[in-house]
Order: C-alpha cells, then sequence, then structure tokens
C-alpha cells in the first residue's frame, strides 16, 4: 500500500509540474503585459522599469527558474494589476469561493438527488418526465441566463434580494468576524448566485441519481428482497439507496471541486468577489503570476481529490493496488 | 537677443512688481523667491470654518477592478482612475478643485521664478497626516525625490536640488527653464504632488502602504478586498472641511447591466459608464439621475496615412471621412443626443485646448455629396475598401454605425473587435501597433497636462504613441520647445491644432458624456443640485469627495 501511496503521490507531481508549466508557457504567448497596462504616452524609462519590477526583463528561461523556485518556496509572485503578493489576494478570496460553492453544491444535491431518485422510483409516470425536463434545463440553460433572470425579477423588480457582492461579513474592519458568522451572514447576498451556479449541476445530479437508482433497482438482490415481500420504503432505504449513492458521491465530489474553481461567469455577473473572478481579472489583463497562481491553486486541490480518491480507492479495492 | 535676456524681458512684461517684489497670492504673503517672478493663476482653496458631522455611506460602482497600487501616489500611474483614490486618501500641494484647474491645497503660496528655474511652496500651518503625525517640507521633498510614477523622469532630470528653507517652506531648483513643472506639479495631472508620509512609508515598504495607505487626505482606507472592495471612513480632522459623508465604499463591478442593477435596487448611489443601451433606462428610472459628464471627444486616427499606397496619403480622402459621418444622428444613438458634436480632438477641459463648437475650430459638416465629389477628385470614384476599423473598447456599436456612414459614401471596411488590453498596447505603440496602412483607428483621451500633452504624445514624430508625424507640426513643436515664453508657446499650441485638424489627421466626432448615475439617497435630493459634484474641470470622476451628502443610515 506504500508503495502505491508513493507512486500516486509522484504522479500527482508530475501532473503539478506539467500544468504550472503549460501554464507558465501559455500566458507569455498572451502578450506583452506592460504594453497592455494601457499606459499610453508612458515613458520608456517607466515601461522599462515596470518589465524590470516584473521581472520581465529577463530572458524566458530565468523567468522560468526563478518561478519556479519561488513556487517552492511559496510565493507565487506579485500581481501586476493588483500589485500585491498573489497569495495574499487568492487566501482572501478562497473563502468566498468556498462559500459559494459549497452553497451551490447544496442547491443541486437538494434539488438533483431527491427529483432524480423520485424519477427513478416513478420511471415513466409524470413524475418522471418532470424530473426529466428539470435536468434538461438545468443543462442546456445556461447559468449566466438564470442569473441575469434573477437580478431581474427577484432583485430589481421584487426586490427579494440584492444583487451585487457579498455583504459585509469577513471584511477586516466591520464586525469581527468568526468562521461562523462568515458562513451564516448575509445569506442574502448568497441565495441567486449559488441558486445560479447550482442549476446546471443540479440537473447533472439529477440525472445520475436517477439512473443509478434505476441500475439498483434493475439488479438482483432487490428483485430477491422485494419477493421476499420486503416493505417497499424498507426495500428502497435500507438495500437500494446505500448502493445507489456511490456513482452520485464520487459525481458530486467533482462537480465541487469544479464549482469552486469555475464559477467566474456567476461571479461576474453577480460581482461576488471569488477566485473566479480573480482568474477573469487576470486573464483580461494579462496578469501572469495571478493567472498562475490562481491555476495553480486550482489544480492542487483537482490534483489532491484524485489522490485521495485514488488512495480510497486503494483501500476499498484491494484489486485496485494490487493491479498497479 | 541672448535665452537669458530673452526671458527677463518676457517675465517683465507679465505684472512684475519694481523691487523685485511679486504679485503676492491672495493667501501667501511674505515672499520666498527674489527676483522677478512669474504670475500664477492659483485659485484659493475653499476652507470651511464651520465644522459638520458627516453621515451616510456612499457606495460607489467602480467600472473594472480595483488596484490596491492606486493608493500609492509614489508608484502613480498614467491611468486618470488612481486620482480618484488620491483625492480620498491623500492631499497635494496644489490639485484641480471646482475653483480651478489649479487650486491652492497643502501650499496656501506658491511663486515661479521669471527664469522658470525656480519654484517655490509654503505649506499651511498645523497640517498633518491622518495619524497625527505633523506633514511638513521634508516630506514634501522626500515625496518628490523617491517618486517612482508616471513622469518620474522629467521631473529628475530637471531637478538641481530641493531647499527645505523650513517647515512650511520649501524650494526647487532646476537645472533648466522647466516652465511646465506646475502643470505637471498638479495634483489633477501626475502623482508626485501627492505627499507621502515618509516614516511610515520607509517603515511600512511599498507592499505594506498599499494595504495600509497614510495620507493627508479626506477619507482614511478602513479596509479593503484587492480587486473587488475598498472602505473609507471620513477623516473629521481634515484641514479644509468635514466631509460630508461617513463612508465611502467603492465597488469593482464590472458589468454594466449589474451596476445598473444595483442602482435600482439601492445598493448602489453612485454608477460609472451608463452609456449607450443603458443610458435610457437610466433617463427613463424616475428614481435615477444623471450628470453628462463630459471628457473628451472621440476622433479617428489614420496609422501609417503618409505612406505610399495608403488611401489616406490624400487629404482630400480624409476629409471625406469627416464629410461622411453624421454626427448629430451617431449622438442621438449612443448618447441620446447629449454628445455634442465637437471640431477638436483634445480634450475641452485643457485651457489651451481650441474649442470645437465652432468658438475656434468649426463644427465639422455632414454632406456625403461633398464626400463622394472630394473621393472622385482623389481617384475613388468608386469609394474604396480599407482593412480594417478599430473601434475603441467596448464602443463597438458606435464603430458600427460609423462603418455604416462610411459605406454610404463608398468607403468600406470591416469592423476589428480587439479586447481592452490589446487594444491600449497597440495604441501605445502609435502607427507601429497597425499593420498596413489602411486602417482607421477610433480613440477618446482625456488627458490633463493641456493640449501640450496630447499633441507631444500623439502628433510629435518621435513620441513612441505617435499617430501623426508632419514636417510642419515637428517645426513649431521645436519652437514650443525652446520657448520660455509661455505666449509663444500658447501660440504655437494653436496652430498645431488648426493645423492637425484642418488637415483632417485627426478626425473628430463629438464631445463624449461619459454619464454617472446616482441614487435617490444622494442629496440634494430632487432638482440640479446635485450636479455640483462634477464642478471640477477637466476630472473624469466627480471629486473632491469630500463634497459629496447621502442620506444618513438606517
Amino acid at each position: 500500500m506504500q508503495k502505491y501511496i508513493l507512486i500516486r503521490g509522484f504522479y500527482s507531481l508530475i501532473t503539478l509540474w506539467l500544468l504550472v508549466t503549460i501554464v507558465f508557457v501559455m500566458v507569455r504567448l498572451s502578450g506583452d503585459p506592460v504594453e497592455m497596462k494601457g499606459e499610453i504616452g508612458a515613458d520608456p524609462t517607466y515601461t522599462q522599469q515596470l518589465r524590470k519590477d516584473w521581472g520581465l526583463d529577463r530572458p524566458f528561461h530565468e523567468q522560468y527558474a526563478s518561478f519556479m523556485v519561488n513556487l517552492v518556496r511559496g510565493d507565487f509572485g506579485h500581481s501586476f494589476e493588483k500589485s500585491l503578493p498573489v497569495s495574499t489576494i487568492y487566501f482572501e478570496r478562497l473563502p468566498n469561493s468556498l462559500k459559494l460553492g459549497f452553497a451551490a453544491f447544496i442547491i443541486s444535491i437538494v434539488i438533483g438527488v431527491p427529483l432524480g431518485m423520485l424519477s427513478a422510483l416513478k420511471v415513466n409516470t409524470w413524475w418522471d418526465s418532470f424530473g426529466k425536463m428539470v435536468a434538461l434545463l438545468g443543462l442546456s440553460v445556461p447559468g449566466f441566463f438564470v442569473g441575469l433572470v434573477l437580478i431581474i425579477v427577484f432583485g430589481v423588480n421584487l426586490g427579494w434580494f440584492p444583487v451585487l457582492g457579498k455583504g459585509q461579513s469577513a471584511f477586516v474592519g466591520s464586525e469581527p468576524s468568526t468562521w461562523v458568522t462568515f458562513w451564516f451572514r448575509d445569506w442574502g447576498h448568497l441565495a441567486m448566485p449559488a441558486f445560479a451556479l447550482g442549476w446546471y449541476f443540479s440537473g447533472a445530479m439529477l440525472r445520475i441519481s436517477r439512473s443509478g437508482m434505476l441500475d439498483v433497482l434493475g439488479t438482483d438482490y432487490v428483485k430477491l428482497v422485494r419477493l421476499k415481500g420486503v416493505p417497499e420504503a424498507i426495500v428502497i432505504s435500507k438495500h437500494a439507496l446505500k448502493n445507489a449513492m456511490i456513482p452520485i458521491l464520487t459525481i458530486a465530489g467533482l462537480n465541487l471541486v469544479v464549482m469552486l474553481n469555475v464559477a467566474i461567469v456567476i461571479e461576474v455577473i453577480f460581482n461576488w468577489p471569488g477566485v473566479g473572478l480573480l482568474l477573469y481579472d487576470g486573464l483580461t489583463n494579462r496578469d501572469f503570476p495571478m493567472v498562475q497562481g490562481v491555476v495553480l491553486m486550482s489544480g492542487v486541490v483537482i490534483v489532491l481529490l484524485n489522490f485521495t480518491i485514488d488512495v480510497l480507492y486503494g483501500y476499498v479495492d484491494p484489486r485496485v493496488r494490487l493491479s498497479r | 537677443m541672448n535665452k537669458g535676456l530673452f526671458a527677463f524681458v518676457s517675465a517683465l512684461s507679465l505684472l512684475v512688481m519694481p523691487g523685485g517684489a511679486t504679485l503676492a497670492q491672495q493667501a501667501g504673503g511674505t515672499p520666498i523667491l527674489s527676483g522677478p517672478l512669474v504670475k500664477l493663476d492659483i485659485k484659493p482653496a475653499q476652507i470651511e470654518t464651520k465644522r459638520g458631522t458627516p453621515k451616510g455611506t456612499l457606495t460607489v460602482a467602480q467600472h473594472f477592478a480595483l488596484d490596491p497600487g492606486w493608493l500609492n501616489p509614489q508608484t502613480h500611474s498614467y491611468v486618470l482612475t488612481q486620482m480618484k483614490y488620491d483625492y480620498l486618501v491623500h492631499d497635494a500641494l496644489i490639485k484641480s478643485m471646482p475653483q480651478g484647474v489649479l487650486t491652492y491645497s497643502l501650499a496656501e503660496h506658491a511663486e515661479m521664478s521669471a527664469d522658470f528655474k525656480q519654484a517655490a511652496f509654503r505649506l499651511r500651518a498645523g497640517l498633518k497626516f491622518q495619524d497625527g503625525t505633523p506633514l511638513t517640507t521634508a516630506d514634501v521633498k522626500w515625496t518628490y525625490e523617491n517618486f517612482k510614477g508616471a513622469y518620474a523622469k522629467i521631473f529628475k532630470d530637471k531637478l538641481a536640488s530641493i531647499r527645505v528653507v523650513d517647515d512650511r517652506t520649501i524650494i526647487f531648483n532646476f537645472k533648466e527653464p522647466f516652465l511646465d513643472f506646475i502643470t505637471l506639479y498638479n495634483g489633477g495631472v501626475s502623482g508626485i504632488g501627492w505627499v507621502i508620509p515618509h516614516k511610515y512609508y520607509e517603515k511600512v515598504g511599498s507592499d505594506g502602504f498599499k494595504t495600509k495607505p497614510l495620507g493627508a487626505g479626506p477619507f482614511k482606507l478602513v479596509s479593503q478586498q484587492a480587486g473587488s472592495q475598498m472602505v473609507f471612513e471620513a477623516w473629521e480632522d481634515y484641514w479644509r472641511r468635514t466631509p460630508g459623508t461617513k463612508r465611502i465604499v467603492v465597488k469593482g463591478i464590472r458589468d454594466p447591466a449589474s451596476r445598473l442593477a444595483g442602482l435600482q435596487t439601492g445598493e448602489l448611489d453612485l454608477a460609472y459608464g451608463m452609456t449607450g443601451k443603458l443610458l435610457p433606462r437610466v433617463m427613463k428610472d424616475k428614481n435615477l439621475r444623471w450628470d453628462e459628464n463630459f471628457t473628451a471627444p472621440w476622433y479617428l486616427l489614420f496609422p501609417g496615412y503618409n505612406e505610399a499606397g495608403s488611401p489616406f496619403k490624400d487629404k482630400r480622402v480624409r476629409q471625406a471621412v469627416s464629410l461622411a459621418i453624421n454626427r448629430a444622428f451617431l449622438s442621438k444613438r449612443e448618447t441620446q443626443g447629449i454628445g455634442v458634436p465637437w471640431g477638436n480632438w483634445i480634450n475641452a477641459g485643457n485651457p489651451d485646448a481650441l474649442r470645437g463648437d465652432g468658438k475656434d475650430l468649426p463644427v465639422p459638416e455632414h454632406n456625403v455629396a461633398k464626400a463622394k465629389q472630394l473621393l472622385a477628385e482623389a481617384g475613388f470614384p468608386n469609394g474604396f475598401d480599407f482593412d480594417w476599423y478599430v473601434p475603441f473598447v467596448p464602443y463597438f456599436d458606435m464603430g458600427e454605425r460609423i462603418l455604416v456612414d462610411l459605406r454610404a459614401v463608398g468607403i468600406r471596411g470591416k469592423l476589428e473587435v480587439l479586447e481592452g488590453p490589446a487594444f491600449r498596447a497597440k495604441m501605445g505603440r502609435g502607427r507601429k501597433g497597425f499593420q498596413g496602412n489602411r486602417t482607421l483607428v477610433q480613440n477618446i483621451d482625456p488627458r490633463p497636462g493641456g493640449a501640450a500633452a496630447s499633441i507631444r504624445v500623439f502628433a510629435v514624430c518621435g513620441s513612441p504613441s505617435s499617430f501623426i508625424c508632419e514636417p510642419q507640426i515637428e517645426d513649431l513643436w521645436k519652437k514650443h520647445e525652446a520657448s520660455v515664453d509661455p505666449e509663444i508657446r500658447n501660440e504655437v499650441l494653436r496652430k498645431i491644432q488648426h493645423f492637425i485638424v484642418e488637415n483632417y489627421l485627426a478626425v473628430p466626432i463629438y464631445l463624449n458624456p461619459f454619464v454617472h448615475a446616482v441614487g435617490p439617497r444622494v442629496l440634494p435630493e430632487g432638482g440640479k443640485g446635485f450636479h455640483r459634484y462634477w464642478d471640477t474641470m477637466n476630472a473624469p470622476y466627480p471629486w473632491p469627495w469630500e463634497v459629496w451628502e447621502v442620506k444618513a443610515d438606517k
């Protein structure tokens, strides 16, 4: 098992190294950030100083070496656009993304899983049709459209929810904010962006839940349990549900990671200060350190998650660790 | 006549009292420099002796992400937005205010020697930073000497020495006549005049200063989330007056529809850039009010126009482009008619910019028949195709409308849609930023610093961002740079502006309103009194901030 973990760990590091190298090269192909900072009419001395401050006056290989050395020390560099260390800005924003991501995750589970189960249990009835329609809408109506409609209807016209930002929770200088109050304050600001983000994933969860449950309900052991005369409620809750949840949990975990990292469009529309918005600003302004930092951190989360799943699989299923 | 004598005679032609004393500025009193002085048109500050209590929160939507670097004047960029934060947290010796383009602020008296080789300031008594430490000339000196931002090179190259006479009096000595010193030292033009507490800055460093800035301005930063929000609170000991609002919250909200939604829900009190398709909705909403906030004229440039093979080499073709544009209709579609067809390309807020409303330069006409005739005379009876029309980002609709106008006279091209940073990068490289010589570029440039600043950037051959290169302009510009007589320099600038417009080297369109909208909490309620917040000339944002008033928080 130890060898298995070491091997998986090594592959994870290779993956991360490839990720940062590819991002490092690709951002530099996108243009010159000094020119793009928009200093029309700037003195050449000023732009040269800027280039020097940003380390862009050095040869490519020196920039790469310096970047990798700093990375090992946990230093992602200074944001070109926001003028502060990338790590400071990223970890300041991360709780906001976690809050939005978890809320969207809960919404996707609350909507998708029960409806999916119901759809499977009442297959080919109007419940099933309703569930399939919700899944279709979830997967085909883009989140940004949902967000804009929510803003207009519930924000502007009805005035039920605020339309911008995340409220005052966890701001330095405002009321002291503990982790508890951070998670539960300003839920009104969270409702619409979380729904808009979770909407697409609820459609996916619905379909997975439906198909997972249908597969389990079709197995021999469930048929046997039914033949024995066990009440249907017990068949579902005690025998079918646990097995149906396996693929649901796998997908839910992956969805959570995606929701934490790629809520860019929702964050822009609702001005939610998360890491997605950081990445958006970084890309549009050619902020190399920011893009590198955000992509790397997102990659770390995904790689860690996959590593954890791989290790858990190894523990749960000996065939996995023995076959590798 | 040698230069020194010429300068002296020029100075004598200005208002100089016998015996070498100056026309003292109203608040100044005792002169600092000996010898003849230049008359400076710096307006006195408006100080309110009756101190009120700040109330309420003003929530402002900035139309792009916030940069903590804007809180540090020492690394001041060329971007005008940074001045908004200068006016919030810091203060300058002289700056643009509603009273005038040059208004006394931390300084109560200023002098410039007639040879433009010395400048002197006297600070007000009792000035301090927001932490209570005194603000003295040592801070003014340190700020100048350690400045790394826009125009740093010219300030450093011209400087010979700085003499601190006492805690309130400082003299700048220059190696050569520095006629533009007062213009550039103006806080409304560059960052070098915004005074930094040097001991605090040396202690916390640049990053620390951006996180927790300290200034002498009317508001203190109390919190920020880099890129998304900054919260400022009133500093009630600000020397000029107590700020009207207790708190100002600035949010970076990129999407214009989101900004409008925020205004309509009451989450925002002030939003910038309410133009184009959103403007009719702003105008229709009875709860919202708006200010035109004229910035600068739109204009077209012709990169590579003077090269062989360019269809725009012929002046008649450039004139045809100008005649083709239906400015009144364009203004109506883009700005609901607020935009003013204008005959100059330089920001009208600059005192030395020629007015394009017919007073100095004529309003360009719209004449399709004449445009076609000129094209025929120039050898294009059936019009011609050009490569790209590059609109200023993100005014793509406006670009499409202009293309339609051009097509009506036979000038056919395609719209090139760029993203903001890419467009700015190309503009920064001037003519070299655009391939070929069959391109039209639409630009707007509300830079302060006088007409000379715009000409220096766009119309001088040696400028990295030059689009216009003409021997006649070069000769005039050399004359401008060599002269120490403000009258001669102004005359040269007028000639250059005439030359550029009359030869259609830049084709002005209309004076653009960058509409700002406010919500119902902004005082005074009703009427037009709220327009006073936009009284500062040449200001793209409604500073100063200490005059803003909103309803008290519930």
